[in-house]
C-alpha cells in the first residue's frame, strides 16, 4: 500500500504538515461566495444546462467527419478524405515520397499503410535520428469533432515523438474514431488513459502569437499537419464495438 | 521595493514604443476572447459549473491536495512541498542534483517566476533556458514578462529582431515567421540536450492526479517527451475535482486567453513513462507551492485562487492597457496581479495595487469563472487604509467635514463659500489648479466647475413656481 508521500518527502514532510494546517485554518476563515448561478434550463426541469443537443439523438457520424474537417480546416490542417483503402495508401505514399519517415508501429497504422512505412524509423530508435526524421506517420485514438483535435495515447508503438519531432504530421483516421466531443472520449477512453503516462490532444499546427500577436505556424512541433480520412471498416466487421462518444 | 506603482505608470505612460505594442495587442486579444466565448453552446452554464468546480476545491482544498498527493504517488510521481519560494528552489535544485542534471529546459510555468527559479538554477551552476517563444525572448533581453499569457506583449517586433540580432548573432529580421525559425533552430538542440523538463501546471485532477498542460508552441510536449526527468511545479490552489471539470475549463481557457477553441497541444500527464514506453521521463516529481497562497485562503480574497490564468482580465482593463505588465510591479499583472500580489508579497508594498483600478467591472465580465474582482479590490482597499496610520490632517479634515456636512445650515452656507472660490478659479468651465487639498485631483485631469445653482435651490425654485401656477 502506498503511502501518501512520496520518496523525496522525507525531509519536507514538516511542510507538507505546516501547509496543510494553514490550509485548515484557512478554511474557517475564508471568503468563498457561492456561484452566481446562470443555470436558466434548470428553471423548466429541463436537465442538464451544459447540453445542447437533444437527448438521446447524437449526431450521425457523416455530420460528426464534416463538422471535424470544418474545425481542422480553419486551422490550417490539409484533409484527404479517400474512398477506399487503396486509395488510403496511395495518398499516404504520396505524402511520404522521398521523405525520411519516423512512424507509429506500422502493425498500428489502419487501411494496411503499415507497408507503406515498412523500414522506418521508430519511437525505439535513438532520440538523435528520430529528430532528423522529415515526416512522422500515425494513427488516432480518437478525433474530435467540436474542435478538430487528435487524441493521440502515448504507448509502446505509439511513441508521443512521431507526432511531435518531425516538421510534418500525417494522421490516417478512421471515421470510427470520431467523438463529437473531448469530454465524450475522456468518458470513452477512461480505461486506456489510465495505462498511459501521456494523452495529448493535437488540434491544428504548432503555432505563437507571441510576438504582436502574428500568428507564426511550426514553431516546435510540426507546422504541417495532414489528416487521411479512410472508408468505415465498420460494415466490413458488423459486430465490432464502436467509439461512439454517447 | 524603489519606487511604487504610481511612478511606473507615469514612467510607462510616456513610453511610446510601448503603447503602440499594447494597442496592437490587448484590444485584439479581447475581440478574439469576445469571438471564443461565442463559439462556446451555453457558455454562462459552463462557466457556472467550472466556476462551481473551482471554488468546490477551495472549500475541500486539505482533503483534495491529500487525495491529489495520493494519486499520484499511485502514478510513479514523487510529491514535495514547498512553503516558500526558497523551498520550492531548493528541493527542485536538489532533485536536479541528485539526478545529475547539467540542463534544464523549461516550459512557460508563472509559478517559476514566482520563485525566481532560473537564478537558483544558475546559481548552482545548472544551464536554464526557456523554451516558449515569448519567455526565450524574455530570457535572452534580461527582462520581465508583462502579460500572463503573452509575455513579451510589450515589446515591438523591431525590438524582438535586435535583441535575437544582439544575442543570438543573427542577421536582423522584424518577420515574425523568421524569428520563430531562428527560436526553433536554438531550442531544438535544448530539448535534446536537457536532462530536466520543468513545467508548470494548468490543472492537477484530483481524482487522478492527471497533471494538464497546454501550449501553443509544443514546448509543453517537449520537455514532458524528451528529458530524463520531469519536474512540475505549481500552486497548492491548481486542481480540478473530476476530469469532467477539467473538460470544463478547457473549454474556457483557450477561448478566454486567445480566443482558440482550444491550445494547439493540450497534454495529459500521468506519471513517468510506463515500463514499455519507448519515451518519457524516468522520474517526475510534483513539487506543491503555498508561498502565501494558505494566507490568501484565510481571508477576503479567497476567490482569486480559482484564477485559471487566462489573461482576459488584463485585456479588458482600462488600467493595464494604458501601462501595462510592468507597472504592477510583479510577476502578475493586471487586476487578478491586483489581487494576487498584495496576497502573496504582503500588502504594505503593494498597497498601492489594489487602487490600481477603476472599478469599472469589465475584469469581472469577462473572467470565465466568474470572480467578483472588484469586490477583492475593493476588500484590499479597506485593509490597506486600515492598516496604515493616516494623516493628522486628514483625520482632522474628515471630522470637520463630519461636522459640517450633519448641520444643514452650516453646510449651505460652506457648500456656498466652496462653489464661489471655484467657479472664480474656472476657465471655460473647466478649472485647471485647484486649490489646496484639491489640488491632487487637477494633478492628472481638470475639473469641471460647479453649476451657478446647486440642485437642491434649483428644486425649490421649480416647487415653488409649480406651487404659484
Amino acid at each position: 500500500m502506498a503511502t501518501p508521500r512520496g520518496r523525496g518527502t522525507e525531509i519536507m514532510s514538516d511542510a507538507r504538515d505546516v501547509i496543510l494546517g494553514r490550509v485548515e485554518r484557512a478554511l474557517r476563515t475564508a471568503r468563498i461566495p457561492a456561484a452566481i448561478t446562470h443555470e436558466d434550463a434548470d428553471r423548466d426541469g429541463s436537465g442538464d444546462p451544459e447540453q445542447v443537443a437533444l437527448p438521446g439523438v447524437a449526431l450521425p457520424r457523416t455530420s460528426l467527419q464534416e463538422r471535424f474537417v470544418l474545425e481542422a480546416r480553419a486551422l490550417g490542417v490539409e484533409i484527404y478524405v479517400e474512398p477506399t483503402r487503396a486509395a488510403v495508401c496511395d495518398r499516404l505514399r504520396t505524402l511520404v515520397a522521398g521523405l525520411r519517415v519516423l512512424s507509429w508501429n506500422p502493425t498500428l497504422l489502419p487501411y494496411g499503410c503499415g507497408a507503406i512505412v515498412d523500414g522506418a524509423l521508430l519511437g525505439s530508435s535513438p532520440t538523435a535520428e528520430q529528430a532528423r526524421a522529415e515526416i512522422g506517420v500515425t494513427a488516432c485514438h480518437g478525433a474530435i469533432a467540436e474542435t478538430g483535435s487528435l487524441a493521440l495515447i502515448a504507448g509502446p508503438g505509439c511513441s508521443p515523438t512521431v507526432s511531435l519531432l518531425p516538421p510534418v504530421h500525417v494522421a490516417i483516421v478512421r471515421p470510427e474514431d470520431l467523438f463529437e466531443s473531448m469530454g465524450g472520449f475522456l468518458d470513452a477512453r477512461a480505461e486506456a488513459m489510465t495505462q498511459s503516462a501521456n494523452c495529448t490532444f493535437v488540434t491544428g499546427p504548432s503555432r505563437t502569437g507571441d510576438i504582436e500577436l502574428s500568428l507564426t505556424i511550426g514553431v516546435h512541433g510540426p507546422g504541417r499537419v495532414a489528416i487521411v480520412f479512410g472508408p468505415s471498416e465498420l460494415r466490413m466487421k458488423n459486430s465490432r464495438s464502436t467509439n461512439s462518444s454517447s | 521595493m524603489s519606487g511604487g506603482f504610481a511612478e511606473r505608470a507615469r514612467d510607462a505612460l510616456g513610453n511610446r514604443q510601448l503603447h503602440i505594442a499594447l494597442d496592437r495587442t490587448t484590444a485584439q486579444l479581447g475581440l478574439r476572447r469576445a469571438t471564443g466565448l461565442a463559439s462556446l453552446e451555453r457558455s454562462d452554464a459552463v462557466r457556472d459549473r467550472a466556476r462551481a468546480a473551482k471554488m468546490q476545491v477551495l472549500r475541500t482544498l486539505p482533503d483534495s491536495l491529500r487525495q491529489f498527493e495520493a494519486r499520484l504517488v499511485e502514478n510513479g510521481a514523487r510529491v514535495h512541498w514547498a512553503d516558500t519560494t526558497a523551498d520550492a528552489n531548493r528541493i527542485i535544485v536538489d532533485i536536479a542534483m541528485t539526478a545529475g542534471v547539467r540542463r534544464v529546459a523549461k516550459s512557460k510555468s508563472m509559478v517559476s517566476e514566482e520563485t525566481h527559479l532560473n537564478g537558483a538554477f544558475e546559481r548552482a551552476g545548472i544551464a536554464v533556458v526557456e523554451t516558449d517563444l515569448g519567455e526565450y525572448i524574455v530570457q535572452l533581453a534580461d527582462d520581465r514578462p508583462s502579460h500572463i499569457i503573452a509575455p513579451i506583449i510589450h515589446m515591438t517586433r523591431e525590438q524582438v529582431g535586435r535583441v535575437m540580432e544582439q544575442r543570438l548573432h543573427v542577421p536582423y529580421s522584424d518577420d515574425t515567421q523568421t524569428l520563430a525559425r531562428y527560436a526553433r533552430e536554438r531550442l531544438r538542440d535544448e530539448f535534446l540536450r536537457a536532462d530536466m523538463g520543468l513545467t508548470g501546471a494548468n490543472f492537477g485532477v484530483v481524482e487522478n492526479g492527471t497533471i494538464c498542460l497546454v501550449t501553443n508552441e509544443g514546448n509543453g510536449r517537449m520537455v514532458t517527451t524528451l528529458p530524463r526527468v520531469h519536474v512540475a511545479l505549481m500552486g497548492i490552489e491548481k486542481l480540478v475535482p473530476t476530469m469532467a471539470d477539467l473538460d470544463r475549463l478547457l473549454k474556457l481557457l483557450a477561448r478566454s486567453a486567445t480566443g482558440q477553441k482550444l491550445t494547439a497541444y493540450t497534454t495529459l500527464v500521468r506519471g513517468p513513462r510506463r515500463s514499455r514506453d519507448e519515451c518519457g521521463p524516468e522520474e517526475m516529481h510534483v513539487v506543491l507551492l503555498d508561498n502565501g497562497r494558505s494566507r490568501i485562503l484565510a481571508g477576503e480574497t479567497a476567490e482569486i485562487l480559482g484564477c485559471i490564468r487566462c489573461g482576459a482580465c488584463l485585456n479588458a482593463c482600462p488600467v493595464y492597457r494604458s501601462v501595462g505588465g510592468h507597472a504592477y510591479g510583479d510577476v502578475y499583472p493586471g487586476p487578478v496581479g491586483a489581487i494576487v500580489t498584495p496576497g502573496i508579497r504582503g500588502l504594505a508594498p503593494f498597497a498601492e495595487l489594489p487602487s490600481a483600478s477603476s472599478l469599472c467591472g469589465a475584469c469581472r465580465e469577462v473572467c470565465p469563472v466568474r470572480l467578483d474582482i472588484p469586490r477583492m479590490l475593493l476588500a484590499l482597499r479597506r485593509e490597506a487604509v486600515e492598516r496604515t496610520p493616516q494623516p493628522a490632517a486628514l483625520r482632522l479634515g474628515l471630522k470637520v467635514f463630519a461636522r459640517v456636512a450633519s448641520r444643514p445650515r452650516v453646510y449651505r452656507v460652506a457648500a456656498a463659500f466652496v462653489r464661489r472660490m471655484l467657479r472664480g478659479r474656472a476657465r471655460g468651465g473647466w478649472i485647471r489648479r485647484a486649490p489646496g487639498m484639491a489640488s491632487g485631483w487637477t494633478r492628472f485631469r481638470d475639473l469641471k466647475a460647479p453649476a451657478a445653482e446647486t440642485f437642491e435651490s434649483a428644486w425649490r425654485r421649480r416647487a415653488a413656481a409649480a406651487r404659484k401656477s
